[in-house]
């Protein structure tokens, strides 16, 4: 029989690798951080089946007339949070090694999962930073790189505004761009920085999918054919995106915009 | 070669991955050896690109270094490994061809577009190879280490 813990335990374990998945884990340490969880509060058969889309979860007491319990989550995407990672990382461990009990470990994922990261001015400088940073690797110079700065957080802020209304991500990476690359001609037509494409190429790298990327490379590594594909179909729509915002701009620029400056 | 001219590169990585650490909330205590291991990286990159490799292998190598840095961090810290890949890896994906291949398609220069993403495509192709192949080679190693303990 499967016990009213063993149950928790179930619910406890999927809401782990629901943080996990939408904070930008691999699949593979979503599945093993599920297993052992479920095996941690001695549950004999646990299988488990994740992709960057859902997760699903079977537990069974095993021997003839055994229960058989499943879970299925179904999951939206979400950012990146690497420090969500490393907590949840920890608490998996600490879990398996001490007798955590299960409403304890329930009550440290609400935490977990309620943490701020950076806020909002600190991940702006961070826009910035790297905005500015490969502008003036990309041969701009100093005025185009402060230019950069100022024009990724612009954009970085403008991503985290429509983060708020759950927008399309296509649209979410096409309008970052599209403004960005508006921004960069302003400042081009208006005398104040010396040449546009080092300042889009800055705010161009704050976006760029490197994030799905890696993970789809470390899904394919481990077998999860699955979420690679699906991972990699994201990191090229996103890239696509980027290219599509910033390239219309450029050439609504050239058509309109360019003559009236 | 000099050694303003190592550690310039050095820098230049090391500022653009701390913002990324930034945007991706790594830890605190976890931000300088992250930016380390994407500012070595980055070097690698352009010494590569210096001795004439080439962007395509550059990426490799460079990519190389990060994943093994990663791993490397990620032992001693004791900490998942995509926290120190993920923001290291990001200075050396190819946002600059994805730009310069759109430019080249709107001004209807289609040889050059040609260009421009196919060595793109390597890049990240690159990147995405490198991190296969130092994965599977920490692998291997760890099953043997395994394997000579337990005999």
């Amino acid at each position: 029989m499967i016990s009213q813990v063993q149950k928790r335990a179930l619910i406890l374990a999927v809401r782990a690798g629901e943080l996990m998945m939408k904070n930008g884990a691999e699949v593979y340490r979503v599945e093993d951080t599920i297993t052992r969880i479920c095996k941690a509060c001695h549950i004999p058969y646990v299988e488990v089946f994740a992709t960057t889309t859902g997760v699903f979860v079977t537990i069974g007491s095993g021997g003839e007339n055994g229960d058989i319990y499943t879970y299925i989550k179904s999951l939206d995407g979400g950012g990146t949070d690497l420090k969500k990672i490393s907590d949840l990382n920890r608490f998996s461990r600490e879990f398996t090694d001490t007798d955590l009990s299960v409403e304890d470990g329930m009550k440290r994922l609400t935490e977990i999962d309620n943490g701020k990261g950076y806020p909002l001015p600190a991940r702006l400088l961070g826009a910035g930073l790297v905005a500015s940073f490969f502008c003036s690797i990309f041969s701009g110079t100093i005025h185009d790189a402060l230019c950069a700065f100022v024009i990724g957080m612009v954009s970085y802020a403008a991503a985290a505004f429509l983060d708020r209304y759950d927008i399309n991500y296509f649209i979410h990476g096409f309008s970052c761009c599209g403004l960005a690359t508006f921004l960069a001609l302003l400042t081009d037509a208006t005398g104040i920085s010396g040449y546009y494409s080092p300042i889009v190429i800055g705010a161009l790298m704050i976006f760029v999918p490197g994030v799905a990327i890696t993970n789809s490379i470390r899904d394919f590594l481990s077998g999860d054919m699955l979420s690679g594909v699906s991972r990699l179909a994201e990191a090229t729509v996103i890239a696509v995106s980027l290219a599509a915002g910033a390239g219309l701009v450029i050439s609504l620029w050239k058509v309109i915009g360019g003559g009236i400056l | 070669m000099s050694s303003a001219e190592m550690i310039i590169p050095l820098l230049m990585g090391f500022a653009p991955t701390v913002g990324f650490c930034l945007l991706f909330h790594v830890p605190f205590r976890h931000i300088i050896p992250v930016a380390l291991v994407g500012g070595s990286g980055w070097a690698l990159y352009t010494f590569c690109i210096s001795q004439d490799t080439g962007k395509v292998i550059g990426c490799f190598l460079a990519a190389c270094l990060v994943g093994l840095l990663g791993d490397i961090c990620s032992r001693t810290l004791k900490e998942a490994s995509t926290i120190f890949t993920i923001p290291g890896i990001m200075p050396l994906v190819p946002g600059s061809g994805m730009y310069y291949t759109m430019l080249a398609l709107i001004n209807g220069d289609y040889t050059s577009a040609a260009a421009q993403g196919s060595e793109t495509l390597f890049m990240a192709g690159a990147i995405a190879l490198a991190l296969l192949v130092i994965g599977s080679i920490i692998k291997i190693i760890i099953s043997l280490k395994r394997k000579m303990y337990s005999v």
